[in-house]
């Protein structure tokens, strides 16, 4: 029973995690209909300009964020200004092939300037903390990771909701040229939307990098993990992603008990059983 | 060739033009089929790769540039094609060569069996989808003591041949793959799954209220490239006589025909054989500079994407007129 909960809680947790990476590619996919191939390598990329400044400043790797999240946020509006708004207009397909040209190209680049060692993001104290409840343990790394992830939800639900850049981006995905035409600059609102998915991403990295080392090979699998929670959860639901992104986490840690190198199949497994059944995504939206 | 396809009259062709096509065509069997007698090892096996790289282009260029259907999953069906054929020759005892269908058979059944959950994705959903199919077949061959977990296994019943039996048996099979593929494709273009086919790609809701079948058309399209795509792949481990997980269920494969495909020119069947012309010239060329030829290899496909969507071949049919395969269609004249 304590291991069981134990799990289950672990599982909940890098499932926090998980969703957070799905969050941006949920934005992507609902605003501009377009999939970010490259979004995986984007996570590691992130994880590796952290670890690039904490060095550079001797700080940790919260601190660090300070620097990472508006150099990532840049990336990511001159990315979509320079390249991807060339392709969005032109069907889903153009920006997929794009950016899995964007995703190979970024595997290199990394593994050039970074060689293809293994590192992690030391975070002293914080990693090593933990609470014991009833006998059952948590760690605090991964308690701080899973609040910073419904805070940025939350963050992220009420932009959508109350604000005026929320309006816009509704506006956008339900009718782009409507949009257009009552004065929404798309080509600039895209980048900003892009800017914030990197911002999103940025966290989303460092929390990754703390809890778990990773190589410039690392991207893909994070790619599916996210699409996984997006698609679990239902399209243009950001909550659904939420929880598409716990499922994800709760199923294969539960895997990996059954046998330790299994834990990511039974993710997928999951996911694909999930489709059979419901399609639409677990929390789609019905109406239309 | 299809009569039920009216509008597709292929332009007569003199009797000599006739003859000396015939002629061309003699020739160029005759020096693909004797290449064993007169080329080394290495040539035999690079044109081994050139053949099943260009034959999983060539599928994935189907599946994309005429069923929409875009795949970054396609080496699942290069692992489980390869992993029938060592699975089968090795526990049965069985020739390689006669085992190469069942390979295909393998595929074509694991199509239709991933068909049930991925149909019911689409676009850049489907897309991303076949690649989860993809890793799940890679962490099973992984886990699978039966096939050797991550050291795979040897095709042993090889051992039996000499080595110049062995390279040619090789080297023939994947020529026939790879024209088998492209003759494959034209029939398929040819004939009424790729009329369906295109008019589906242009305007599904059309092709639907017009009567076409669009699910059963696709599904079809599926099973095809998928038993072209595992055949290709059987052929190619039989050539490095060992498969692994890592690299049958690699995304390698599916990148380099995105890369020929994007590059050649999507939608296209001329596209994919210049495609993997470039592909393999640049990779000769400069392979050996690790990272920086991925990197260069990425960015020459982001530029062509946005700067010349419709690949190489659109920049020679956009100046000449021609139509080798005698696949596209032209308005009935009145």
């Amino acid at each position: 029973m304590q291991t069981f909960i134990e799990t289950l809680a672990g599982g909940l947790m890098l499932g926090a995690l998980y969703a957070l990476f799905g969050l941006g590619l949920s934005l992507s996919l609902g605003v501009m209909k377009m999939i970010n191939i490259a979004h995986g390598d984007l996570i590691v990329l992130g994880a590796y300009l952290c670890s690039s400044v904490m060095q550079a400043l001797g700080a940790g790797p919260l601190t660090s964020m300070i620097v990472v999240v508006p150099a990532m946020f840049g990336i990511g509006w001159l990315l979509q200004r320079l390249l991807l708004n060339r392709v969005v207009g032109r069907g889903p397909l153009s920006p997929l092939l794009l950016t899995f040209g964007l995703s190979i190209v970024l595997q290199n680049v990394l593994q050039e300037v970074f060689t293809a060692d293994t590192r992690s993001l030391q975070a002293g104290d914080l990693a090593l903390h933990g609470f014991d409840i009833g006998g059952v343990s948590l760690g605090l790394l991964p308690l701080v990771s899973t609040l910073v992830s419904v805070a940025i939800f939350a963050m992220t639900g009420w932009l959508i909701g109350h604000s005026h850049w929320g309006r816009q981006a509704r506006a956008v995905a339900d009718d782009p040229a409507t949009a257009r035409l009552v004065g929404v600059d798309d080509r600039n609102f895209f980048a900003l939307i892009t800017g914030f998915v990197l911002a999103v991403i940025a966290v989303a990295a460092v929390l990754y990098g703390i809890r778990t080392p990773f190589s410039p090979t690392a991207g893909p699998e994070r790619l599916l993990y996210s699409f996984e929670a997006v698609v679990l959860g239902g399209l243009g639901n950001v909550w659904g992603t939420f929880i598409g992104g716990l499922v994800i986490g709760v199923a294969q840690l539960f895997g990996a008990k059954i046998s330790s190198g299994l834990g990511p199949f039974f993710g997928h497994l999951v996911f694909l059983l999930a489709l059979l059944a419901r399609p639409q995504g677990l929390f789609a939206r019905n109406a239309r | 060739m299809t009569a039920a396809v009216s509008i597709d009259v292929p332009q007569p062709a003199g009797p000599r033009m006739k003859t000396l096509k015939l002629l061309l065509l003699g020739m160029g069997v005759a020096l693909l089929v004797g290449l064993p007698w007169y080329a080394s090892f290495g040539t035999q096996r690079l044109l081994v790769e050139v053949f099943t790289v260009f034959t999983v282009a060539l599928a994935w260029n189907l599946l994309a540039g005429y069923g929409g259907l875009v795949v970054v999953g396609q080496h699942m069906f290069v692992g489980v094609g390869a992993y029938a054929l060592f699975a089968i020759s090795n526990k049965l005892g069985m020739n390689p060569w006669l085992a190469l269908p069942l390979g295909g058979a393998a595929g074509a059944l694991f199509a239709l069996a991933s068909a049930l959950p991925m149909f019911r994705l689409s676009g850049p959903h489907f897309a991303v989808g076949t690649w989860v199919v993809a890793e799940m077949m890679r962490i099973l061959a992984l886990n699978s003591e039966w096939l050797g977990a991550g050291g795979g296994m040897p095709l042993e019943a090889l051992g039996q041949f000499d080595r110049w039996t062995r390279n040619a048996g090789v080297y023939w099979a994947a020529a026939a793959v790879g024209v088998g593929a492209l003759l494959v494709a034209r029939a398929v273009l040819r004939g009424r799954l790729g009329l369906a086919l295109m008019s589906v790609r242009d305007a599904e809701p059309a092709a639907a209220a017009c009567g076409v079948a669009v699910q059963r058309a696709k599904l079809a399209l599926w099973v095809i490239a998928a038993t072209l795509t595992s055949v290709a792949g059987a052929v190619a481990y039989m050539n490095t006589l060992q498969v692994t997980p890592d690299a049958s269920f690699s995304l390698n494969w599916t990148a380099a025909a995105i890369f020929i495909a994007v590059l050649g020119g999507i939608g296209t069947i001329e596209g994919p054989i210049l495609g993997t012309l470039l592909y393999f010239l640049l990779r000769e060329s400069f392979a050996g500079y690790g990272a920086w030829y991925f990197i260069g290899l990425g960015s020459l496909a982001i530029a062509t994407m946005v700067l010349a969507p419709g690949g190489a071949w659109s920049l020679v049919s956009s100046r000449w007129s021609i139509d080798p395969f005698g696949v596209q269609r032209d308005m009935p004249q009145p």
